[in-house]
């Protein structure tokens, strides 16, 4: 021992070590000491460090934990979330990649719910971001030919541009005739301004006339409104349309009596107006911003700002706007930090902002462009529009939680079982080893789906978790008391046992205090490869519809619903995560364990 | 023997009364009235005192009000007698209704056995004869994969990979609807309908059962006449095929026969996955169908399928191995 400490003064770095220990190069110690070895359990351990894979299975299977434990803290979620115009989005962080092209000469830019388009000063049009709108529609195939753009305006999932000529064009879903220009639109030569909303689009004639077309059920839109002729500005909610008139005067340009048309009084001459999607917000001379519509996600709480407000945008939930001497401003919601503006701006003196949905692009006075928002989503977004890295963080949270609470029911049960028919033995054995084969003669999936089916079904979310960890430990123990009972019944006529039964120690404590420490590795191992089983049953339930209910993600139920091949082919980002982080997770328990036993009996080894 | 065996069978009988009745009481659990079904469509033609009337001798003549115990005793009669009630869904004897699914099902699994066993037992006899060398250490790693990956995740990926990708296979589905052709040509449809399926309960199954063999061809080549017949000069085949593979299939054997039970039940995933009309699906349609009857029939088919295959891998060790003594 003191030469083997003398040999490695110089401390071998800890990169070295894990490589070391993980992947051999282990020196090789001479009879003598390898008799120094101590105890069993240390053997175990040496055992198991030699064993790679099971090593790597390890350190594999502690990332995984560190991140399904670690990860809610920094992924939070809010389980009633849903957001219809982030639903399957691809994995990436292209939704603000300006194209290098454009940068430097931006001119205006318009933003849509995954996409952005921008034109240049020089009149070329740019598409970026998830622009494949559908399985057949990318809003990057856009018409040739269109001459020098002006204008551009994106919708829900069709662009709208115009060019110098004062030409219209319209591409992308056309589904509701969004992107259909009719006939008397298209013969306009003085349009001054285009706008592109939920299925629908709007044009603006310099003599303020409005014209409409795409979906006019969903968007409240009267075309014969009063203010036909005096409209100087329109803006789109995600389903009405409001317009401010010469004289600054905000008009409701539909039909209903609603939360919109509602304009409070008062304002003064109104210099802009912007929309969210369910909000409107008015800026008026003096700089004072009225919000109204149906605000629920902070829209209405407007910052304080040095100078006067002149210029406002809106997003999906959020607004910005500009003061008068170049500051940005944002409030609203903030989920994906978009009205969080970006340190770095107060200094700068911003000239152009552009604002939508989730991003957010300004231009400062020297042509910088500097973005904030929604960037994208790591692994892509789910059939909720749900960002699918958060809920595989939660979602292994609550697999692992119910897989360990199940195991450690089923262990408790199992252990107490088995140890006290193979200590008692005689009748009280036989009786318990019937109960063991009545619940192992169930066929267990089907009963555990019928268990949670009927009496699951009174029962709220909560509950139901706690149901199914519950089901599962009381179902799974017959195999870890069959294997604790024949390790008791070899051990309880050693002589330790005798010894304890002569002195006098209680029964119960001989079961307990003298044979389980010796039979504790076996459970161990069998605990291990039953906590792979329970996590594996959990999936399978949550994926069949009868395990975690819903808005609860687990591994399991996050592939619930991708069992159609629209899913498997087009948003494969749906299933392959979640499938791999499960399946990876189960290989290494499966592999830990086997590890486990294989040091624990070396003679397993030799098979 | 005899008497081990009638022990056994009174044993079993007992399990499946103790079965019978929890089943009973849990469907019992359900909130619902089946009389106030039953006559919800004459509610409107009836005066309240008559529908009233009704009501309660409905009640009365369905039992309703009777004892859980008294209900449940007339139930398992009628289960015995081999009425097991209607499908509300079918409106139909449940014996009728479950015919087609539990044929579907034993076809599908007989194929699926048979290819399973087909590889596994030779595959599980090279690597234990090449114990430690490359080709059955890599065997071991993709065993541990393929028992660790659930079914559902063999489903997705083999229908990405062979029915969307490669466009070999059908996605779902039992036949081509409307198919017309000899029997030949149908057979031969089904088949191209169920190779995506085989495949997966095969590949499923791979996993487990190779390790299983592999375990016990290599505790069957340790023995000592597998020595003796080495040192007796035979052919290294012979020692393997004829000497230790006797004695592997013991433990090989009853695990088969317990297998073979699983005929009839049919996988849960793999049938809903692929839209197959077999019992697993069946199963499943009925409990989300809140088809109750159809729910409780099947499962207690297979709580008889269990018991009858534990009773039958009991017996087996005797009847394979005539060292073991069964009626300890």
């Amino acid at each position: 021992m003191n030469a083997n400490k003398n040999s490695n003064n110089k401390k071998p770095s800890f990169l070295y070590l894990l490589f070391t220990k993980l992947f051999g190069g282990k020196k090789q110690l001479s009879l003598l000491e390898e008799e120094q070895m101590e105890s069993p359990f240390r053997i175990v351990i040496n055992n198991f460090k030699d064993n790679k894979v099971a090593m790597t299975g390890l350190i594999v299977f502690i990332l995984i934990f560190i991140f399904v434990m670690v990860g809610p803290y920094f992924f939070p979620i809010d389980l009633s979330f849903a957001e219809t115009s982030q639903q399957n989005v691809p994995p990436g962080f292209d939704l603000m990649k300006v194209p290098k092209e454009l940068q430097g000469k931006i001119q205006q830019i318009s933003i849509g719910p995954t996409f952005s388009v921008g034109i240049s000063t020089d009149g070329k049009i740019y598409v970026w971001g998830k622009t494949k709108v559908t399985k057949a529609i990318d809003v990057k195939n856009m018409p040739k030919n269109m001459g020098k753009i002006v204008k551009v305006a994106a919708g829900y999932d069709h662009i709208l541009a115009m060019n110098d000529k004062g030409q219209l064009f319209a591409w992308g879903s056309n589904r509701n005739g969004q992107a259909n220009i009719p006939p008397e639109v298209a013969k306009l030569d003085n349009i001054v301004d285009i706008k592109a909303g939920y299925q629908c689009s709007m044009v603006l004639t310099a003599d303020g006339y409005t014209y409409f077309f795409g979906n006019s059920m969903n968007n409240d839109y009267n075309p014969n409104h009063k203010y036909q002729g005096q409209i100087a500005q329109i803006e789109l909610t995600s389903d009405a349309v409001v317009g401010l008139t010469f004289d600054g005067q905000v008009v409701y340009l539909g039909y209903q009596q609603n939360s919109y048309s509602n304009i409070p009084e008062n304002m003064g001459k109104v210099v802009d107006i912007a929309t969210t999607a369910s909000t409107i917000a008015a800026v008026n001379e003096e700089g004072r911003v009225f919000v109204w519509g149906n605000v629920t996600k902070g829209e209405g709480d407007v910052p304080h700002t040095e100078s006067k407000i002149v210029d406002i945008q809106g997003g999906r939930y959020h607004y910005s706007a500009i003061t008068e001497d170049g500051k940005v401003v944002a409030w609203g919601a903030n989920y994906y930090k978009q009205a969080s503006v970006p340190k770095k701006l107060q200094q700068l003196e911003v000239t152009k902002l552009f604002t939508g949905y989730y991003q957010n692009y300004a231009v400062t006075k020297d042509g910088k462009l500097i973005t904030w928002g929604l960037k994208g989503y790591p692994l892509g977004t789910d059939d909720l529009g749900r960002d699918i890295l958060t809920r595989l963080v939660h979602g292994g949270f609550m697999t692992m939680t119910v897989g360990a609470i199940a195991v450690i029911i089923s262990t408790i049960i199992g252990v107490i079982i088995g140890s006290i028919s193979g200590y008692f033995g005689g009748r009280t054995d036989m009786i318990l080893q019937r109960v063991t084969e009545m619940i192992s003669s169930l066929p267990f999936l089907p009963f555990v789906m019928i268990l949670s089916a009927l009496i699951g079904n009174s029962m709220d979310t909560n509950q139901k978790i706690m149901l199914i960890m519950v089901i599962l430990g009381l179902l799974s123990w017959p195999g870890l008391s069959r294997l604790v009972r024949a390790q008791v019944l070899s051990v309880r006529e050693q002589e330790y046992v005798t010894a304890a039964r002569a002195m006098g120690v209680k029964q119960i404590n001989i079961v307990f205090k003298h044979i389980l420490p010796n039979v504790i590795s076996v459970i161990l191992v069998s605990a291990t490869l039953d906590f792979a089983t329970c996590m594996l049953i959990e999936a399978t339930l949550s994926f069949l519809g009868f395990g975690v209910p819903a808005p609860y993600p687990t591994w399991g139920n996050m592939l619930y619903g991708s069992n159609n091949s629209t899913v498997i082919q087009n948003y494969w980002w749906r299933w392959v995560f979640p499938s791999i982080i499960l399946g990876i997770c189960v290989i290494c328990i499966n592999v830990i364990g086997d590890g486990l036993r294989d040091a624990i009996d070396p003679r397993t080894q030799e098979r | 023997m005899g008497k081990y065996i009638i022990k056994r069978i009174i044993y079993m009988i007992f399990v499946f009364f103790v079965m019978s009745f929890v089943l009973f009481f849990l469907y019992n659990m359900i909130p619902g009235d089946p009389a106030r079904a039953q006559l919800e469509p004459l509610k409107n033609k009836l005066t309240p005192e008559e529908y009233q009337y009704r009501y309660e001798q409905l009640r009365k003549t369905m039992g309703l009000d009777d004892p859980l115990i008294v209900r449940y005793g007339k139930w398992i009669r009628n289960t015995l007698k081999g009425d097991l009630g209607m499908s509300i869904v079918y409106k139909q004897p449940v014996i009728e209704v479950v015919k087609t699914p539990l044929k579907n099902t034993v076809f599908i699994n007989i194929f699926a056995i048979a290819l399973a066993l087909g590889i596994t037992i030779p595959l599980g006899i090279h690597c234990a004869v090449k114990k430690n060398s490359l080709f059955d250490k890599t065997v071991q790693v993709l065993t541990i994969v393929g028992y660790s990956i659930p079914v559902f995740i063999i489903v997705l990926l083999f229908i990405y990979v062979f029915a969307v990708i490669l466009q070999w296979f059908p996605v779902s589905g039992m036949s081509t609807p409307n198919f017309k052709g000899t029997p030949f040509q149908a057979f031969l449809d089904r088949l191209y309908h169920l190779a995506l399926p085989l495949m997966v309960l095969t590949v499923g199954s791979l996993g487990g059962m190779t390790r299983y063999v592999r375990a016990a061809m290599i505790e069957a080549l340790s023995m000592d006449c597998i020595k003796t017949a080495r040192a007796k000069g035979l052919k290294e085949k012979v020692v393997i095929y004829s000497h230790a593979w006797r004695n592997a299939l013991l433990p090989v054997i009853t695990l088969i026969i317990g297998w073979l039970m699983s005929v009839f039940s049919g996988s849960l995933v793999v049938e809903r996955m692929f839209n197959l009309h077999g019992m697993g699906k069946f199963y499943i349609d009925a409990l989300s169908n809140q088809d109750y009857n159809v729910a409780l029939a099947i499962q207690m088919f297979y709580i008889v399928i269990a018991l009858i295959g534990n009773l039958i891998t009991d017996l087996s060790y005797g009847l394979v191995d005539p060292r073991v003594r069964v009626n300890r």
